[in-house]
């Protein structure tokens, strides 16, 4: 458990290397720092220097059709080598097919074939970076006609079948709960508990019709609500505040993560059983 | 591999990235069936199938909008958001991204723009996109030490004619058609800007302590700095230098230029070939 941590962004950089601001951990984008050099990896040896860390894709593209990039299994390895992050985390989604990267999170249709591919992609990718990776449930805002499951079966039984990691994204639970009219409490309460070793906590846009995951709001009062219910059944998970847009200082950041920490300490919850983390750290 | 994923990843593509937008897209689309988008994406009484998908239409765009509009604000400020938009929408369907990371999404802006219409009237823009990107190249290139000035001073002088000298792995000279390195400090700067002149110039882009600097390089200086990553010695690059200028004295032309790359850290290594024969 590393505690409430903030997502990493350049504009703090500075902040964060000049000050050592009282934050528990930090969780950065791996494809920022998968460069030759410069000014990236200078800023991540000195948070590595204070901070724990966790690694998060973006673009492992992990349900996509086209073979997996060797090349990018290597780099995030080679980074993950030289930065010993607690922890890599990618999405449960495609980013791109025939050569081509569309840079977004499209989902899956929520099928036994969707499952199969997916499962044993991320046992390729577990084998080249040597050790279980979390997988994120998106934000989406179209389902398919052809799906046979629920999102909730579907990434439960990804994580079961590649014995892999969830990291639950409570504010993209409620965005797409709200897009395709499904109950965000029984998401919650049909995540194996055992599975479950970070959240991430951010706000979104309403565009009347639909919710859209933007990163750039406050974490909603709803969103909380939901992530109290999360305390209560997954006992002490780590969680991340996500900024990625009009992004405000650190300290507001600080203050999101620990009403996260204060809404933990108030819930009564059960101890959380032996988990992939608890696993990892034995 | 599941053909079916496969098909329904390629529509998808192909719906979000159409050209003239999605309903058009599924208009023409062969491989949708009699029951059309409705059969593959559930719409409902708020979304059609066709706005869901507009949805990751329109996210695609604007995100690679956005991140080029940060690797290239100079020559955003030139074109204006307008002209920059429609600039982006071809170059996008000209060069889709293809890498994992959105870095690579305006390597091919500067190429684009030289046979672009819309730089007509501005003919100095591909140049200044060129300069722009390599500030975003030379911010993540490749790390190295530079030289301290004590390690030159430490070499006999009967070595230096055959000495060798390293620049740093991150730096590029580009070599220009139109004098856009005021015009893009000026931008930088916020001060009033006015279109680059003609003429071709040798543009030095480096990085030092993670700082990313750019200025234009005189005759003699460019054919020595080339020389030098060519793997010159240093006896024929003072030979550059003291012809290059008809430098009326040139020792203390050559060491004002060892002392400024050294100030400004280009070099990282100064090697006699033996050096690495030992290796």
């Amino acid at each position: 458990m590393l505690g409430y941590g903030v997502g990493l962004r350049p504009q703090h950089y500075s902040h964060v290397l000049e000050t050592r601001p009282k934050v528990d951990w930090f969780e950065v984008i791996s494809e920022n720092f998968m460069v030759a050099g410069g000014r990236p990896l200078e800023v991540l040896e000195g948070v590595r220097a204070n901070y724990p860390i966790a690694m998060h894709g973006v673009s492992m593209s992990i349900g996509s059709t086209d073979p997996l990039s060797r090349s990018y299994l290597r780099q995030l390895r080679d980074l993950a080598r030289r930065f010993e992050p607690a922890w890599i985390s990618d999405h449960l989604c495609w980013t791109g097919v025939a050569g081509r990267n569309l840079h977004d999170l499209l989902p899956l249709p929520y099928t036994d074939e969707a499952l199969r591919h997916v499962v044993a992609r991320i046992r390729q990718v577990q084998d080249v970076l040597e050790r279980p990776i979390l997988v994120e449930n998106v934000s989406s805002y179209m389902a398919f006609a052809d799906s046979t499951m629920t999102e909730w079966e579907f990434i439960s039984a990804v994580a079961a079948e590649a014995d892999c990691g969830i990291l639950l994204d409570i504010n993209n639970i409620f965005v797409s709960a709200f897009n395709h009219r499904f109950d965000a409490d029984r998401y919650i309460d049909a995540m194996p508990v055992e599975r479950v070793v970070q959240y991430h906590l951010a706000g979104h846009s309403d565009h009347g019709a639909y919710l859209l995951d933007t990163h750039d709001h406050p974490v909603r009062d709803e969103v909380w609500a939901l992530y109290e219910r999360a305390a209560r059944r997954f006992g002490p998970v780590s969680a991340l505040v996500e900024w990625d847009d009009n992004i405000p200082e650190l300290a507001e950041l600080g203050r999101t993560a620990d009403r996260a920490r204060t809404i933990f300490g108030a819930t009564a919850h059960t101890a959380k059983p032996d988990s992939l983390e608890h696993r990892d750290a034995d | 591999m599941p053909t079916d994923l496969k098909k329904l990843q390629g529509l998808l593509y192909r719906l979000i990235t159409a050209p003239t937008g999605v309903a058009e897209g599924v208009a023409s689309e062969r491989e949708l069936g009699a029951g059309g988008l409705d059969a593959i994406v559930l719409g409902d009484d708020r979304l059609s199938a066709q706005a869901r998908v507009e949805i990751y239409a329109n996210m695609y765009f604007y995100r690679l909008l956005d991140v080029l509009k940060e690797d290239f604000p100079a020559t955003l400020t030139v074109l204006g958001e307008d002209n920059f938009h429609n600039l982006v929408t071809g170059y996008l369907l000209e060069y889709p991204p293809t890498e994992p990371s959105v870095f690579y999404c305006g390597r091919q802006l500067a190429a684009f723009l030289r046979d672009h219409p819309i730089g007509d009237g501005a003919p100095f823009l591909a140049d200044l996109a060129a300069l722009e990107r390599a500030i975003v190249e030379v911010f993540q290139g490749p790390d190295a030490a530079a030289l301290e000035p004590d390690s030159l001073r430490a070499i006999a002088p009967v070595h230096w004619p055959a000495l060798k000298l390293r620049i740093h792995p991150s730096a590029q000279i580009l070599a220009l058609d139109w004098r856009v390195s005021e015009l893009l400090r000026a931008i930088e700067e916020r001060r009033p800007w006015k279109p680059a002149e003609p003429g071709a110039v040798k543009v030095l882009v480096w990085r030092r302590n993670a700082r990313v600097f750019y200025r234009d390089l005189q005759r003699p200086e460019a054919d020595a700095l080339e020389a030098a990553s060519r793997g010159a010695t240093f006896a024929k690059i003072c030979d550059l230098v003291a012809t290059g200028a008809g430098h009326p004295d040139p020792v203390a032309a050559i060491n004002r230029l060892l002392a400024r790359w050294l100030s400004d850290g280009l070099l990282t290594r100064a090697y006699r070939p033996r050096d690495l024969a030992r290796r």
